[in-house]
């Protein structure tokens, strides 16, 4: 087959065709592309990971373009104002403005696909078939890109200039396709012009040779094209210059896509699992610690932000919440650490003996109540056991950025100590506690907290016992309440729903008694007022809701003590109340 | 100690202080009321520079006008590897000095769009842009041909020199010309090579790239 035959002629919307954008030679280490096709901006640029990104060239905050930006190898980041985005996804990951919070899903740039193929890269913005068609010209033998050449002149012009390219008169036959000419010359190579539809009034040539010439005459080749299509060019833009300009071509800027656009279905059936992922690889990192690596089954996995979690629904009814561990911009696979915990409920039993590689699990999009600020001149991360898993992802994220952290990672053995592949990646930055007594960890915790500046911030997470003593041993040493961030694996506090008492709801207009028993979550649940809830148990902060009057009774351990006095919100799933009547802002 | 006449959106004056931040000179900055005073018009300093322009430098008691004479003077002067201004290669001199003339033309087309659009200056637009897109292809099929080199500089050789200082200014700032630099890819990569020279420093309108941990 040959460009452009078999797929839709040249008559058929080019919107749907697939166009080369750039040399595969262009997109060096870190480098973001600027790139256009069809009238519309492109930001192109490879990962560390090998994956090509072609982005719509604005930023979601002012519009500027992201080809001015900078690329870590996992994330691009606007020139402007620092929002971050994801490679696979573009959906973004941080707004320095905004350090508290997670960025809302709908802050996700529009991506387009890309192809390599013969050296070059390729698009479409709404693509017939999986792949561009091949060119019968260079089946087989090795190709060699030679240099691009851009034309102040609409495509179809060019195409038509390059079927007379014959710079050394051998004799070559041309035959027009629809994108592309290719040129069959008499010393037996031959050359396919694929011409990139920059706007109406502009192109860029992108020539392919096969077979390659012997290396020590490339140079040569590649000089001699490059002067022949330059003098080609002159004509061509002389020839263009002469006709009528044409309308620049207006391509449509989609706003946010649908998909993110639209609200979840509201349902009295709680937490819901929209995304299906098949367990790609399972292993045992640590003594009684499986982890498992996720990947899509169709389609690509939301952007998630350090410190985010999923919920796992398993077979046997019940849900879990499990930390992202990833990197930034790895979004192949999820990546999460599950402890088999020896009085287990069921939950980490069924991760650890019955899903197997190759099962597929029903999980939520990443959810992300523990936020990283990036703000901070140091981060202090302590983990106790497993509560290495958010830690993990906010210290690659941070050292990634090279912004100073230290990772104090407590295990009761070197066996214990999860994902130690990752570990040593971040260098000097993570020290081992190894096997201390409850009074060594307080002293190693209260050492860790030496030397605090105004802008220092701790995120603590692991075993309730360990985290209450790092909110003890932070204050005395001076840290207040709001630079100090926990994550809860469960809360300890046995709680207490005797109460019975009304919500009242001042947005639906609703009044609802919540009698001892039952919680405000299920009673709402019951009368269709659905609120996103994760553990249920007022650790993880999901179900969070606003108290416009009355005194709540909070019984969680996500809020700090500052936002319990506040009494501005409450956990849904455990918060009751210590009036006869609250108002919720539901 | 060396005082530089200076003002903060001239690019001839932030090529010279981006070579002596590259090779650790100290200096003190004089600002000079470019626009809208027209300082370096005034008959104060007819004594600085009669020509009355900017950048000047005056290296205890020696005054050396001229953007890019400046650039020879002080990577002579205290460039101790001889790297920057490539004395000891008579071929990479006379690429540099190719170079340093070339840069007069990106000052005058690229630069001067930049003044047209930015300051108001009464330059036939078209011209100087039509001017600029000329060399500009030159620059990118230039270094696009070095890369298959495995060079990475406008002069050959592994090291950069005072011609990529001289440069850089009005290729990066070329966009506040109306000037895209969209069908130059080689040229862009060039751009972000030169902003990983240890030691670069910005201007307003040119973008840092940010620490890249090579890992």
């Amino acid at each position: 087959m040959s460009p452009g035959d078999g797929g839709p002629g040249p008559a058929s919307d080019p919107r749907h065709r697939w166009h080369p954008i750039a040399a595969v030679d262009d997109l060096v280490f870190r480098h973001v592309y600027h790139g256009k096709l069809l009238g519309r901006e492109l930001a192109v640029w490879r990962a560390d990971d090998g994956f090509v990104n072609v982005w719509e060239n604005r930023c979601l905050h002012r519009g500027v373009r992201l080809s001015i930006g900078a690329s870590d190898g996992r994330e691009l980041v606007c020139a402007y104002h620092g929002w971050r985005y994801a490679n696979r996804t573009a959906g973004c990951t941080y707004i320095p403005a905004h350090p508290a919070d997670a960025p809302a899903r709908t802050i996700c740039n529009r991506t387009f696909v890309a192809v390599e193929r013969y050296g070059l890269v390729w698009s479409a913005e709404d693509p017939e078939g999986e792949a561009p068609p091949e060119a019968a010209e260079l089946a087989g033998a090795e190709t060699l890109v030679l240099r691009n050449l851009p034309v102040n002149a609409g495509a179809g012009l060019v195409i038509d200039g390059l079927a007379g390219y014959d710079p050394e008169s051998l004799a070559a036959v041309a035959r027009r396709t629809g994108d592309a000419a290719a040129l069959q010359l008499g010393d037996g190579t031959a050359i396919v012009f694929f011409v990139q539809p920059v706007d109406s009034d502009r192109s860029v040539i992108r020539p392919v040779m096969t077979p390659a010439p012997p290396a020590a005459d490339r140079i040569g080749v590649l000089r001699r094209h490059s002067a022949a299509l330059e003098a080609l060019r002159k004509n061509l833009e002389e020839e263009a210059a002469r006709r009528p300009p044409a309308e620049p071509m207006t391509p449509a800027l989609e706003q946010v896509p649908i998909h993110l656009a639209e609200l979840p279905e509201p349902s009295p059936r709680g937490r819901q699992a929209p995304l299906r992922v098949r367990v790609a690889r399972k292993w045992d990192t640590a003594a009684d610690v499986a982890a498992f690596e996720l990947e899509s089954i169709a389609g690509q996995l939301p952007t998630f932000q350090p410190g985010a979690h999923i919920d796992v629904h398993l077979a046997n009814g019940l849900v879990r919440q499990y930390s992202l561990t990833n990197g930034p911009g790895q979004l192949d696979r999820y990546r999460i650490g599950v402890k088999l915990e020896p009085e287990s409920r069921g939950g980490s039993a069924a991760m650890h003996h019955t899903v197997r590689e190759g099962d597929v699990l029903a999980v939520s999009e990443p959810r992300n109540n523990f936020p990283l600020r990036r703000n901070a001149e140091r981060t202090v991360l302590i983990a106790g056991g497993i509560g290495i898993t958010p830690l993990l992802a906010m210290a690659q994220a941070l050292h990634h950025s090279n912004l100073g952290f230290e990772l104090h990672c407590f295990a009761r053995s070197p066996d214990h100590l999860a994902f130690g592949e990752t570990l040593d990646r971040l260098g000097d930055s993570v020290t081992a506690h190894l096997g201390l007594s409850p009074a060594d960890t307080a002293a190693a915790i209260a050492r860790a907290l030496e030397g605090r500046s105004p802008s220092d911030r701790v995120y603590g997470c692991g075993p309730a016992p360990m985290l209450a003593a790092v909110r003890e041993l932070a204050e005395a040493a001076g840290w207040p309440a709001e630079t100090v961030h926990f994550e809860y694996f469960a809360n300890p506090t046995e709680i207490d729903d005797s109460s019975s008492f009304e919500v009242a709801l001042a947005r639906s207009a609703l009044t609802l008694a919540v009698p001892a028993g039952r919680t405000v979550l299920e009673v709402l649940r019951d009368n269709g007022v659905d609120v996103a809830s994760s553990c249920e148990v007022g650790a993880c902060g999901t179900c969070s809701v606003g108290v416009i009057e009355g005194e709540p009774d909070h019984q969680d351990v996500y809020l700090t003590s500052a936002e319990r006095a506040e009494g501005a919100r409450m956990m849904a799933c455990v918060s009751r109340s210590l009036g006869p009547r609250l108002i919720l802002d539901l | 100690m060396i005082t530089l006449y200076d003002y903060e959106l001239s690019v001839n004056c932030y090529k010279q202080r981006l070579m002596m931040a590259i090779l650790g000179v100290e200096y003190t900055s004089v600002p000079v009321d470019f626009y809208p005073g027209w300082e370096h018009k005034s008959a104060e300093f007819a004594k600085i520079n009669p020509l009355g322009h900017i950048p000047v430098i005056d290296d205890d008691g020696f005054m050396l006008r001229d953007a890019h004479a400046i650039l020879v003077y002080l990577a002579s002067r205290y460039d101790p590897s001889r790297l920057w201004y490539p004395v000891d290669d008579p071929c990479r001199l006379g690429e540099t000095a190719q170079w340093m003339l070339f840069a007069e033309g990106t000052t005058n087309t690229a630069s001067s769009a930049r003044l047209h659009d930015n300051l108001g200056y009464d330059f036939d637009i078209d011209a100087v842009r039509a001017g600029a897109h000329k060399l500009f292809r030159v620059m990118d099929e230039h270094l696009w041909f070095r890369e298959r080199e495995g060079l990475d500089w406008v002069v050959s050789g592994a090291h950069p020199t005072i011609a990529d200082i001289a440069l850089f200014p009005d290729v990066a700032l070329s966009e506040e010309g109306g000037i895209s630099r969209l069908d130059y890819p080689a040229l862009r990569r060039w751009t972000d090579r030169v902003r990983r020279i240890p030691g670069f420093v910005t201007m307003p309108g040119v973008i840092a790239l940010g620490e890249s941990p090579w890992d």
